[in-house]
């Protein structure tokens, strides 16, 4: 099974820390780094040329750089464009998926309903990237 | 005397005066002595023995006189008996009638000419009738006009160029006893060609008189009118078409005006549109149509001036009815020429745009109205895609920020569930201090949203605030954190007062005060409140020496619940400005940041000045 190279974007502290044990307890994904927003991902990525990730996890709701902030920029710098995004947030709102879709992101990971239940959600989401080939 | 063999017996002195001869040359001469040809015997002598026949002779011609010279002498010549009644000789009277014979040749002369002359003419039936009115004379022209040769027509009655119906009614002798009576008479009417056809004739028939005042006949002038007739007749029905449809135009005012600008005629348009009738109007001047202004202007002079000297005068202006009342006419005034090239008068068309402008301002109008119309649905549009964007915001802020410390609660409650299962008691007491939090969250984000969604429900109120105050109640509620914060906030105010709801005002500048306290970097901040007056708007400024805002986020700051920053750096919900943006929309003004990164920002925004007018209103 692939094991592919992951960056998430979370700006809550307690979320994140749980996000981590969920990704780490599958050994699906390799975690690059874990930041807590669309400006803190930039700098990153533009740190790290060499290093980028097969796949951006990214909250919607943050401070500064957000999750919509965070596809139109990479959907709209060519070198990052190829990478898939894929958004995840406690809203199940129609409306607020198809605006992420339509901005470019790859899909839409409603988050799961409480922080220890992120197991099951990190198999899913490797499934996803399986199955639609996002990653070459 | 002549003796009985035609020899001169004795002269007087006219004998000698005309013949040029003494007494004594002519004695014992033959009279064939004044005859041409060289004492013409034979003549002289053929002429003695008429005389001596008929007791008389008398004879005219050239005779000669002394030296050949030739005159045109006349002779009478007498025989004359003695006592015994025998031939004694003849009497002879000699006259020299050269100047009659003059007269008289020149008048035959002339006479000649006439007559070729009315001959020759060939437009004109020109011929005599005698005293009865038989034919005696016929030229060419008469030929032409009627038809007949004059050998078929000569001798007879005048009659024959006349219908059936004036032969009944005697027209031939009514107009020969008219010309009798007035020495002429003159007609137009029909007459009878020889091959039966009528022509329209111009007739004159003019008695003739003998030098003793006898009726010697009369003379016969006859012109062909059928062409010209037509013609008139064509000119006329043409006219007549004309006329009537002039007339009977009734959208159009058409009337003439004479040279000096009396009115001529009349049409049935003109009668509708200024309200006279023919009879009244006309022969007045058009200056009657003009209202009391433009005669004092002298504007109707003038535009027969103009339509004088460039042919034609047009405009549109106000023109009075016969009731005073006025309309808006388009009016073209034209100089009209007669054959010669002489002004004899102008024509003047009027059109009443009354009813086009009418419907030109009710096009206005409506179109007017229609613009209203689209201006408030646009503004009704507007509003409803503030609240349909407020719906959307709504549904993002219940989704997220609402859902998060839901979540956030549930995980720790969940964990402390697992825990307590599983006899773990370390970590309870910071599981349950989160949950704490989140809920302590979740609490001001829903107080949060409800003063938000309050601010757009709300009538504000309408008051005059005091600036001063207004700042000082600001500053009062800041009271603590401006203390704490050590900052030096400066007050720069030129305005007393301004209108608007005076509760959300303050909470306006509390906001930005405290949101200007909050992004600080230095030690001592410095706060800087400007309010000014500025193109008719009340303009204030707040402005920090903070962290500043990056030029790609200006536009986010009044996003409700979105912040900037990190919660552990700038805590806070993220609604604030939201608030400042809602408040000052609702007073019709403008908010705006300006901002240098790491240098500060100035938040700026603007209110209406009342006027007196509208704060009545």
């Amino acid at each position: 099974m692939m094991k592919y190279k992951i960056i998430i974007v979370e700006n809550d502290e307690d979320e994140q820390l749980f996000m981590k044990e969920g990704f780490d307890a599958t050994h699906l994904f390799q975690i690059l780094a874990v930041l807590k927003n669309g400006d803190v991902l930039f700098s990153w990525l533009e740190e790290n040329p060499y290093l980028l990730p097969d796949v951006i996890l990214s909250d919607l709701n943050m401070p500064g750089k957000n999750g919509y902030d965070v596809i139109a920029e990479i959907k709209s710098t060519p070198s990052y464009s190829h990478i898939p995004v894929i958004i995840t947030s406690t809203s199940s709102t129609k409306t607020i998926i198809d605006k992420c879709l339509a901005l470019g992101a790859s899909d839409y990971l409603v988050k799961p309903e409480t922080f220890v239940e992120y197991v099951p959600f990190v198999r899913r989401l490797h499934q996803l990237i399986e199955e639609k080939q996002w990653v070459k | 005397m002549l003796d009985k063999d035609g020899y001169v017996k004795y002269s007087n002195p006219a004998a000698t005066a005309i013949t040029g001869y003494s007494a004594d040359e002519l004695l014992n001469q033959s009279l064939s002595l004044f005859y041409t040809d060289g004492n013409d015997s034979t003549k002289s002598g053929y002429e003695l023995s008429q005389a001596l026949k008929k007791g008389k002779y008398m004879s005219e011609g050239w005779r000669i006189k002394k030296g050949e010279a030739r005159f045109w002498g006349e002779i009478l010549l007498s025989p004359v008996y003695d006592e015994k009644n025998t031939l004694a000789g003849y009497s002879c009277i000699i006259r020299d009638i050269s100047e009659k014979k003059q007269l008289e040749l020149e008048l035959r002369k002339s006479e000649e000419r006439y007559r070729l002359m009315v001959e020759g003419v060939k437009d004109y039936a020109i011929f005599m009738l005698d005293a009865n009115g038989y034919i005696q004379t016929w030229n060419d022209g008469a030929k032409r006009i009627k038809g007949y040769n004059s050998n078929e027509i000569i001798g007879k009655h005048f009659s024959i160029f006349y219908r059936a119906e004036d032969l009944e009614n005697k027209k031939p002798e009514r107009e020969l006893t008219i010309a009798i009576k007035e020495g002429r008479y003159e007609e137009d009417g029909w007459r009878v060609k020889k091959n039966g056809s009528v022509f329209w004739a111009n007739v004159v028939l003019t008695a003739l008189y003998s030098e003793q005042n006898k009726l010697i006949g009369f003379s016969k002038l006859t012109r062909d009118l059928t062409e010209r007739k037509r013609k008139e007749e064509e000119l006329q029905q043409s006219e007549e078409r004309y006329r009537s449809l002039v007339e009977q135009v009734t959208d159009y005012g058409i009337f003439m005006l004479d040279e000096k600008g009396r009115i001529a005629s009349w049409n049935e348009g003109a009668r509708r549109i200024k309200g006279y009738n023919a009879d009244e109007i006309i022969g007045k001047y058009f200056a009657i149509f003009y209202p009391e202004e433009d005669i004092l202007n002298g504007k109707p002079a003038y535009e027969l001036k103009v339509a004088r000297a460039e042919g034609k005068f047009e405009e549109e202006g106000w023109r009075l009815k016969k009731d005073g009342s006025r309309f808006w006419a388009n009016v073209v005034i034209t100089a009209v020429y007669n054959k010669q090239g002489i002004l004899v008068g102008f024509s003047k068309v009027t059109r009443d745009l009354t009813e086009r402008k009418k419907s030109e301002r009710e096009l206005r109008d409506s179109y007017d109205s229609y613009r209203k119309l689209a201006h408030e649905l646009r503004v009704t549009n507007t509003e409803l895609s503030h609240a349909n964007e407020e719906l959307e915001q709504f549904t993002s802020i219940v989704s997220h920020d609402l859902q998060e410390p839901v979540r956030t609660i549930k995980s720790f409650l969940t964990l402390i569930d697992i825990k307590l299962d599983q006899v773990q008691s370390a970590d309870l007491k910071l599981y349950i201090n989160k949950a704490l939090n989140a809920a302590g969250r979740m609490k001001e984000l829903i107080q949060n949203l409800l003063h938000y969604s309050q601010l757009s429900k709300d009538e504000i109120t309408r008051e005059e605030v005091n600036v001063a105050l207004l700042f000082n109640e600001a500053l009062k509620n800041l009271e603590s954190s401006v203390d704490a914060s050590k900052a030096q906030i400066t007050i720069e105010n030129e305005v007393d007062t301004i209108y608007g709801d005076r509760v959300q005002l303050v909470q306006l500048i509390q906001n930005l005060v405290s949101n200007a306290l909050k992004f600080t970097s230095s030690e001592t901040p410095q706060i800087k409140i400007k309010c000014t007056k500025e193109d008719g708007h009340v303009k204030f400024a707040v402005s920090d020496n903070g962290i500043g805002i990056a030029r790609g986020d200006l536009s986010k700051v009044f996003e409700i619940f979105r912040r900037l920053n990190t919660a552990k750096e700038y805590p806070g919900t993220g609604i604030g400005l939201a608030i400042c943006k809602k408040i000052v929309d609702r007073h019709q003004g403008k908010i705006w940041p300006e901002s240098k990164p790491g240098k500060g920002t100035t938040f700026y925004f603007t209110l209406n000045e009342e006027t007196p007018e509208r704060r009545s209103a």
